[in-house]
């Protein structure tokens, strides 16, 4: 396996005048994963992304321990905005994450404070809204975009700068179902397109099913899964109170591997669950 | 033509200064220019809005200025002034974008990058705080908040509604603030766009600004 592009040492945290929230996280994001981080309201999520920027404990402040690094560095002495060069990260509060009036300008913005020229942040701002299907809506005032529009266009202003990770915090708390497919299909594309590494904090494990690769689970700020889906899914479901966190059809799955003592694939749909479970079970009926 | 928002700005000081300098029949030629002017770039119902809200405003500085014992012609020629100063920039706003003027500001005027970035981002969370007070008003509503009672109840009541929306403007500006932080804000923002170049068009409006301006100094030497 390459190193690592995220490790956390021996990681604790605290915030200012706060207990601590975040306790001996050990823990590796692979290169060119779908990594989804999930956990209770309150587990850590949120704290171990800003960490992962840099943003804490630097920009914070708090107590901590141990050591982050990122693609190979560590976090600690570096600024959150050179960071920002290597690793895009969208919080949940999306809106508030805008600056400027116009979509291009929301682009540009960061381009230009890292020195890039102005033709080059013309290019990049073009092929950025191109990526998420805004073209041609550089002109667009902020207040013409829709809600989603809007989010996909943060998403733009951090994919031009061509990060290497990519970090999401709760990208589709606010969608219908409808919508958060959708944009995780376009997440999806971008993964397929630039090779990158990401990151994505989701509840419901299974919008992004088809597409995971690794899964991290905090609980109470604590690291109590993780590695490639499949075996951090196991151990997930091995701890009854985090057993509900699954896709209800991994739950299926392992339910069915538990009773019938069977070895099954892992499913990344329902009709690939299916086909096998009709495979499998045709040849039980057979048999017997 | 389009003139840079430094030739707009000038303009504008220079006219500010008209106003002081001139005598009230030139500035009241210069209102109608302004509003001619204005009218041609907008003419929708947002200028005439601001307009007929200056023009109220103007009243009432009339009348508050004849409380204080001003006499009546001193009162309206304060009026006009003042009209035709905010004319002014009203015009400049309705001609060019606020990026362009905050731009202008860095570059040419040397204002710190900081306080020009103000002037855009106060107009970017504008339409939010708009849809936030809406949200927070309909939920208070929802929890017993009412507008109804003499002036001071309401007011009273109405603390309210602004208590949690604060509370969410501020939340919302600690956001910005690490989105700032994320994407390198400093000093190179500005230094880094385009630069906008003075073009033939603004030198010449530079020029006829520049000699209306020292005209009495010119006509005394001459």
């Amino acid at each position: 396996m390459s190193e690592a592009v995220i490790k956390f040492k021996d990681f604790h945290f605290a915030y200012l005048n706060s207990e601590v929230v975040l306790h001996d996280i050990n823990m590796e994001i692979r290169p060119g994963s779908f990594t989804v981080l999930a956990g209770h309201s309150g587990a850590g999520k949120t704290t171990l992304c800003k960490a992962m920027a840099g943003i804490i404990p630097h920009y914070y402040g708090g107590r901590y321990a141990g050591d982050v690094e990122v693609l190979g560095e560590s976090t600690q002495g570096k600024k959150v905005a050179d960071l920002a060069m290597d690793l895009g990260l969208m919080l949940e509060d999306y809106e508030s994450q805008l600056v400027s009036l116009t979509a291009g300008e929301e682009i540009a913005f960061g381009l230009l404070n890292h020195g890039f020229n102005p033709d080059e942040v013309e290019l990049r701002t073009k092929k950025a809204l191109e990526d998420v299907g805004l073209p041609g809506r550089e002109n667009y005032q902020l207040d013409e975009l829709s809600g989603g529009q809007r989010q996909r266009l943060l998403l733009a202003s951090l994919l031009a700068v061509h990060p290497k990770i990519l970090i999401l915090d709760e990208p589709v708390s606010a969608m219908d179902p409808q919508g958060a497919l959708s944009l995780y299909k376009l997440l999806n594309k971008i993964y397929q397109e630039y090779k990158m590494t990401i990151v994505v904090v989701e509840h419901n494990i299974n919008f992004v099913l088809p597409y995971v690769t690794d899964l991290v689970v905090v609980e109470e700020g604590r690291i109590a899964a993780q590695g490639a889906f499949a075996t951090a899914a196991k151990q997930v479901y091995e701890q009854e109170n985090l057993r509900h966190m699954l896709p209800a059809l991994w739950q299926i799955k392992f339910n069915l591997e538990d009773k019938f003592h069977l070895s099954l694939g892992a499913w990344r749909s329902e009709d690939e669950g299916l086909a096998e479970i009709s495979k499998k079970f045709e040849r039980v009926v057979v048999e017997r | 033509m389009k003139l840079t928002a430094f030739t707009q700005l000038i303009v504008v000081l220079a006219v500010t200064a008209w106003v002081f300098i001139l005598p009230v029949q030139a500035v009241a030629i210069i209102l109608a220019l302004e509003l001619a002017l204005l009218l041609y770039i907008k003419h929708d119902r947002l200028t005439l809005a601001a307009i007929g809200a200056l023009t109220i405003f103007t009243g009432m500085m009339i009348l508050l200025q004849l409380l204080f014992r001003s006499p009546l012609n001193v009162a309206l020629i304060g009026g006009l002034r003042m009209f035709v100063m905010t004319t002014a920039f009203l015009c400049l706003l309705a001609a060019t974008r606020i990026q362009d003027i905050a731009q202008a500001l860095v570059e040419k005027f040397h204002l710190p990058y900081e306080y020009a970035f103000m002037l855009t981002t106060a107009l970017r969370f504008v339409p939010d705080f708009l849809v936030d007070s809406e949200a927070t008003l309909d939920a208070q509503s929802c929890r017993g908040y009412s507008n109804r009672g003499n002036v001071f109840k309401r007011f009273f009541s109405y603390l309210a509604v602004v208590k949690p929306l604060v509370m969410r403007a501020v939340a919302k500006s600690d956001t910005l603030a690490l989105s700032m932080e994320l994407k390198g804000f400093g000093s190179n923002t500005y230094k880094n766009m385009k630069p906008q170049r003075l073009q033939m068009a603004d030198y010449l409006v530079l020029l006829v600004t520049l000699i209306l301006s020292t005209y009495s100094f010119w006509v005394g030497k001459i």
